[in-house]
């Protein structure tokens, strides 16, 4: 924050003391003041950790000529960080990070405000989810797994952090796919989640690769299968569903949104900021390879078209678990 | 021998100026935070990591585990001086540290906590240094039922020791329990009793319930009684502001309990220190030869619990060493941390940075004696602060706690919510409702609730799966020797009495 220098400073005062010379038509110098990047969750959480990511490195390459200023606005699952965003209606110096909730929360009808209140800006990440096993246990592979369930099934249980989360709607797919019943149970986290799976408790457990690399490292749990179109560089002996005949293929969506309403120029300026970033090599080695994400760069029309989708996808799978009507 | 020469190396690192001045940093930081009502220790540690990106990661961690006990000392200050717990952790040192208070003894309360946590977090540090893998395993083995069987058990510890009547306990234990259904559901997805106020969903948050029933009620009661409050205004000797031998005598054991009861406890994911802290003051009390001065001002009641709760701090760190899984809210947002730097807590880190861990390991020897400088030399300080006019006090409180609750989620509903249950404290107070069992039930119930239910999904909803675990049966056990072990005397009266006099009144039916 303090290695900005004076040049925001000055191009504050200046426009400010400018705006009223200016007619209504030509008052579009966006951006002319900081910009908040609201996160609707706890700081340290991976939302947060990609918005904290996206305002340092804007700021540091000297991408936008504004500060970023990086607001945690967390609870209901997301509905009051994505409220107080859509109220900012028509003012682009607002933005959001956007994760699995911006679905699932309106989707379980526990936020006023839905994917349709907002203004798409640009798709980022996908963060896929891996199956995986304690290393003691008897559960080798996938057919394992199928073989046991459909003997016995709902005896093989599996880890979650929540019914309306991602890692229900991916065991829901996997069940589909391969016509067996889990018994899925919600860890109200995806700690607690993977603790439960490596002391046994629970037989599997889903996580992002990124979060249990250290465990598959250090052998104390293995993944079964990956579900993911591809199988991911850095864990290349790991099948993919596909490959093994389920057609599951999930990943969780991360990109940014602004308030409804925002000038086409506005979301422009950013998209090319945000693009920019997206491409860059320091993107690729501080943020995408670190966590073990699979990067995309999505432009805003695009990734409109991928919210509504997502969007679809979660309704469909909600209506099949019977979270929803 | 390898493990002392990584501490020795730790040492080295840990002694680096710049490391000394991040260490200060942090406990003067954690030491404001516990003080502060409103901001805990993992708002602290949040909002401070983007200030630290420029740092290396040892030093940034370094500061973040100073933050970390500086408030487990900070939120005893409160408990103790004016009955508002920092954090859900000193809930128990209200019951006898204020009492202290009130007895013009408020120093050696405060003295007593600042050398039991330093001793407590010694212990732990040196066992965290040898057995932490092992202890990891441990924590492991603690599925659903031990969870429940582990709430269960620190229910049933603290239902009998804080109330003059258990049934007046019981009840304050069972209002907490149903706050804490409010909010989503995480088994079914379902709001439960939020009255489409968004910021229920995520539950009720226990620092507007606690500041609301201690802090605000406190002050509403005080305003009432005209003698009230004012005790701590008695005369001071320099001599009365540290503990002397007597208390030292008394405390000695309950230090060594609590650090070790906290320790275990801490490492467990999810149970934490308010777990520890409650045990520890349920096993002082139990140990007691005589449990009737608990709640008037024990200061084995102080000892205990801020012994286990910082040496649960440290436990805490654990998981997050051994598994790379944090084990509470506030190494969850230091895990974030490490991240940011490109560390990845594991079961590996271990080998791949062992510079780290023992820079680590031996910053929490210095910070805990830098703690205990800064506490010893400012007790006086403190204990000032209470002399202050009840009246000016009183209106301190309560501009703190609501500048301190807005700043929680910068939302005046959390606001209302401490004003109501400020109220709700009062009458508590008046009707002599103990208002401990709420709050702790109210932070634990959730993960009692958890724990019950997925034990039954595990076990296709038998029962049996808490009576059939070595280790939940043997929690389950221990609870209940301590509901039924305290009713023992009176009941064999009871038979003694009736064998006395065969002709029992016949029993209102």
């Amino acid at each position: 924050m303090k290695r900005l220098g004076w040049l925001p400073v000055i191009l504050i005062v200046v426009s400010v003391l400018v705006s009223p010379v200016i007619p209504a038509g030509l008052a579009q110098q966006f951006p002319s003041r900081p910009i908040e990047f609201v996160v609707p969750f706890a700081a340290g959480g991976g939302s947060d950790l990609l918005a904290r990511a996206i305002a340092r490195m804007l700021q540091e390459e000297k991408l936008l000529p504004v500060p970023i200023v990086v607001v945690n606005k967390p609870g209901g699952s997301g509905a009051v960080g994505y409220t107080y965003l859509a109220s900012k209606r028509g003012d682009p110096h607002h933005i959001a990070t956007v994760s699995s909730s911006f679905w699932t929360t309106p989707l379980v009808g526990q936020s006023p405000v839905s994917y349709r209140d907002f203004t798409a800006l640009y798709g980022l990440a996908f963060d896929t989810f891996l199956l995986v096993t304690r290393t003691e246990s008897t559960f080798r592979r996938m057919s394992d797994v199928v073989a046991v369930a459909k003997q016995r099934p709902g005896l093989v249980s599996v880890s979650g952090s929540a019914i309306a989360s991602d890692d229900a709607v991916v065991t829901y797919m996997l069940e589909r796919e391969a016509g067996i019943k889990l018994n899925y149970i919600s860890f109200g986290g995806s700690g607690p989640a993977l603790v439960a799976a490596l002391g046994g408790h629970v037989i599997l457990t889903w996580s992002n690769p990124g979060e249990v690399l250290p465990q598959l490292e250090a052998r104390k749990a293995r993944a079964l299968a990956v579900a993911s179109a591809k199988r991911l560089a850095g864990l290349p002996d790991v099948p993919t569903f596909k490959e093994l005949g389920y057609n599951v293929d999930f990943a969780q969506f991360r990109g940014v949104v602004m308030p409804p309403n925002v000038q086409a120029d506005a979301v422009r300026i950013l998209a090319d900021a945000v693009g920019r970033l997206c491409r860059s090599r320091r993107w690729q080695n501080d943020y995408v390879e670190k966590n073990m994400i699979t990067g995309v760069c999505m432009r805003p029309d695009e990734f409109g078209r991928a919210v509504a989708a997502q969007h679809e996808l979660y309704r469909k799978v909600f209506a099949g678990l019977g979270v929803i009507k | 021998m390898e493990t002392l020469q990584h501490l020795l190396g730790g040492f080295q690192i840990a002694l680096l100026p710049v490391n000394l001045l991040f260490a200060f940093a942090g406990v003067v930081i954690g030491q404001l935070i516990g003080v502060l009502p409103g901001i805990g220790p993992p708002a602290g540690v949040a909002i401070l990591l983007p200030a630290t990106f420029k740092l290396n990661p040892t030093s940034a961690m370094i500061m973040f585990a100073g933050i970390y006990y500086g408030a487990m000392y900070g939120g005893t200050i409160t408990s103790v001086l004016i009955n508002i717990p920092g954090e859900a952790a000193s809930v128990m040192t209200t019951l006898d540290g204020h009492q202290m208070a009130r007895q013009g003894r408020a120093g050696p309360a405060l003295g007593i906590a600042a050398f039991g946590s330093f001793i407590a977090g010694t212990i732990a540090t040196v066992i965290l240094m040898f057995f932490a893998p092992w202890l990891a395993g441990v924590a492991l083995s603690f599925g659903p039922p031990e969870y429940a069987a582990l709430m269960v058990l620190a229910f049933a510890l603290v239902i009998g020791l804080t109330a003059a009547s258990p049934a007046r306990g019981l009840a304050s234990l069972a209002a907490g329990l149903f706050l804490a259904v409010v909010g989503v559901d995480v088994m079914t997805g379902l709001p439960r009793f939020t009255f489409g106020q968004l910021p229920l969903l995520d539950g009720m948050d226990f620092v507007p319930v606690a500041m609301g029933i201690f802090g605000i009620g406190e002050v509403l009661v005080s305003l009432e009684d005209e003698s009230a409050g004012d005790a701590g205004a008695a005369r001071l000797r320099l001599a009365d502001l540290f503990p002397n031998r007597q208390d030292w005598a008394l405390s000695r054991v309950p230090i060594l309990r609590g650090s070790l009861l906290g320790f275990l406890i801490g490492a467990l994911p999810g149970a934490g220190a308010t777990t520890a802290s409650m045990v520890s003051y349920a096993a002082e009390r139990r140990f007691s030869r005589h449990p009737e001065r608990f709640g008037h001002g024990a200061i084995e009641g102080v000892a205990g619990p801020e012994s286990a709760n910082n040496a649960a701090a440290v436990g805490a760190l654990v998981p997050l060493l051994t598994l790379g899984i944090p084990g509470s809210a506030t190494t969850a947002v230091m895990l974030g941390g490490l991240l940011i730097f490109g560390l990845r807590p594991g079961p590996l880190l271990y080998q791949q940075h062992p510079d780290y861990e023992g820079g680590l390991i031996a910053s929490m020897y210095i910070g805990n004696a830098m703690l205990v400088v800064l506490n010893t030399v400012f007790i006086p300080v403190f204990v000032a602060a209470v002399r202050v006019q009840k009246a000016v006090l009183a209106a301190l409180i309560v501009t703190f706690s609501i500048v301190g609750v807005y700043s929680l989620e910068n939302s005046m509903f959390s606001v209302w919510l401490m004003l109501l249950f400020g109220g709700i404290g009062f009458f508590m107070k008046k009707l002599q409702y103990p208002p401990a069992p709420l709050v702790l039930a109210l932070v634990l119930g959730q993960t009692l609730e958890m724990a019950v239910r997925q034990s039954l999904k595990m076990s296709h909803g038998d029962l049996g799966i808490f009576i059939s675990r070595p280790l939940s049966a043997a929690l389950l056990t221990v609870a209940l020797a301590m509901v039924v072990l305290p009713a023992l005397p009176a009941l064999r009266r009871r038979v003694a009495g009736g064998r006395k006099v065969p002709e029992i009144p016949a029993p209102q039916r």
